[in-house]
């Protein structure tokens, strides 16, 4: 029992790491990104490569990653997101679930249809745990993927209180055309907030290749995961992400429990029950964020 | 000298022509009071000014560069600071972090939060308050605070005194006394006719996205200004 909650914990970290840039686009910058898991792959893959080739061991190669990827989280607002978005809300959703589809096909072209791990270039550390009082093993690699996943969300949500840049994100995301009238580039401000955000999804790619395995098609199952624990989380801050993150890795562990085939539907089970209560509570403290100012509120003729 | 040249500016919004071949001159350190009833096309004329619509066709040169085609936080950058209509404040953000929100262009001079809390000293109790939770009075003077943040040569102000009631509009205007004595070129909407006479130095009459009447308001009188605002006697208009 105590084994179990111990994995649960371990799981919701991982669930934590690869929800926070996807809440960090939903919460701030009212973005779906649906090629979410994909690019997290897409980093695993370009970790493996550094790792398989040039000998790179992983932890330094996710350093040589996460600098293209937040270049590629710049672009991809600029060129993607910024442009869809100005079709409607829904158009940013359907070019990023597009995007998803290419890049997963390409890997697929590149990679085949080998699992690939980063577990065997990180030698005795894959297997080594520390040892809890009562014969309790948690393995290292999970105990900081965790830690990483505090780390992240406590320092995004630092960024966003305390720094310029932070209240800048926060302003484009209340309303970006007085974001514009006050001084701020809102676009530059929306680019560096999808760069951050796809920072944590390199990380994210690392601690998924580290954790098992990914093949690539893997970005499907990650985007799903990393969405529910992002919609149980709620729009509040980051730190519900974590917690929405820990329930939905509980579930699937009680569901497994009661059933071996019930790992998925207690996560699915439980993210649909938030998702209605929320939907039917009309919560209203919890739904304010999301809402927009409407047309005539923003601009006056 | 002129800082603000605006030249046969037309301005839509949506099928409806809001500001039609506009052309207007405003020097350093006038302080112009636009007037004009409800949808006479000031509050798209302003926002157009600021960067937050763009013009169908026309130029706007401020301190004699081209505007036309800059985005408002490059305008502001130059020194084109609007408080916009309905304030416009982050609601979910304090009056501190409104405030120092002003200062993201970087704009050298000598405003800072302290300033703006000693001239509007109603805020300072409020400095970490949300936004959405102060009274009228004080989230206009915070809007008027954020934009002086940037250290403005050109200030827009767009209805300051909506929505409020008679006695904070003064309070509002005495510490807007201040600032009109700076030196700060003004261009300011504002439906109360005695006090946009008694404000401003000149009077810039707006009727159906035309100027009908633009005069020194020592050189007019409230009749004039009445009659341009409701467009009886077209044959009076007045062109500068």
């Amino acid at each position: 029992m105590i084994f179990q909650i111990a994995n649960a914990l371990l799981l919701g970290g991982y669930y934590a790491l690869i929800a926070v840039g996807l809440a960090f686009m939903m919460q701030v910058m009212r973005v779906i990104n649906l090629a979410h898991g994909t690019l997290a792959i897409l980093a695993a893959y370009a970790i493996w490569l550094l790792a398989d080739r040039l000998d790179v061991v992983p932890f330094g190669g996710a350093l040589l990653v996460l600098p293209p990827m937040a270049l590629l989280g710049w672009y991809l607002q600029r060129f993607l997101l910024e442009r869809s978005a100005r079709g409607g809300e829904l158009l940013p959703i359907l070019s990023t679930f597009g995007l998803s589809i290419v890049l997963d096909n390409l890997m697929f072209q590149q990679f085949g249809a080998d699992t690939r791990s980063l577990s065997p270039f990180i030698g005795d550390l894959a297997w080594a745990s520390y040892e809890l009082p009562g014969g309790i093993f948690l393995g290292k690699v999970p105990v900081w993927i965790l830690l990483a996943a505090i780390l992240v969300i406590g320092a995004l949500q630092a960024m966003l209180a305390r720094t310029a840049l932070g209240r800048r994100i926060r302003a484009t995301a209340l309303d970006p055309v007085t974001a514009e009238i006050v001084g701020i580039d809102a676009r530059k401000t929306a680019a560096a907030a999808a760069a951050l955000a796809t920072v944590t999804v390199g990380l994210s790619g690392l601690a998924l290749g580290l954790r098992g395995t990914f093949d690539a098609y893997s970005g499907a199952p990650q985007l799903l995961f990393a969405f529910e624990a992002a919609i149980i989380g709620g729009t509040r801050s980051l730190w519900g992400t974590l917690a929405g993150a820990m329930i939905l890795a509980f579930a699937q562990t009680i569901g497994a429990m009661i059933h071996p085939q019930g790992f998925l539907l207690g996560g699915h089970l439980a993210f649909l029950a938030v998702l209605f209560a929320r939907l039917f509570a009309l919560d209203e403290a919890l739904r304010a964020p999301f809402r927009r100012p409407s047309q005539d509120e923003r601009t006056n003729a | 000298m002129t800082l603000l040249r605006i030249e046969n500016l037309d301005i839509r919004y949506g099928q409806f022509r809001a500001v039609r071949d506009l052309s207007l001159e405003i020097g350093q350190g006038e302080v112009v009071a636009l007037i004009g009833a409800n949808g006479a096309g000031k509050t798209t004329l302003l926002r157009t000014l600021a960067g937050a619509h763009r013009a169908e066709a026309g130029t706007v040169h401020f301190k004699g560069e081209n505007l036309t085609g800059l985005r408002a936080h490059e305008r502001l950058a130059r020194g084109l600071a609007l408080v916009p209509e309905g304030r416009r404040l982050f609601a979910e953000m304090t009056v501190t972090e409104n405030l120092l929100l002003g200062a993201t262009s970087g704009r050298p001079g000598d405003w800072t939060v302290e300033r703006v809390f000693q001239t509007f000293p109603n805020l300072v109790k409020r400095r970490h308050a949300r936004a959405s939770g102060l009274s009228g009075g004080e989230q206009q003077a915070t809007a008027i605070g954020r934009a002086l943040m940037a250290n403005p040569d050109f200030l827009i102000l767009d209805e300051v005194s909506l929505g409020l009631s008679p006695l904070v509009i003064d309070q509002v205007y005495r510490s807007l006394d201040g600032i009109l004595a700076s030196g700060t070129t003004i261009l300011l909407v504002e439906q109360d006719l005695s006090r946009a006479m008694r404000t401003a130095s000149r009077a810039l009459c707006m009727l159906e996205g035309r100027i009908v009447l633009d005069r020194p308001m020592a050189a007019t009188n409230r009749d004039e200004i009445t009659q341009a605002y409701f467009g009886l006697t077209r044959s009076q208009r007045g062109h500068a």
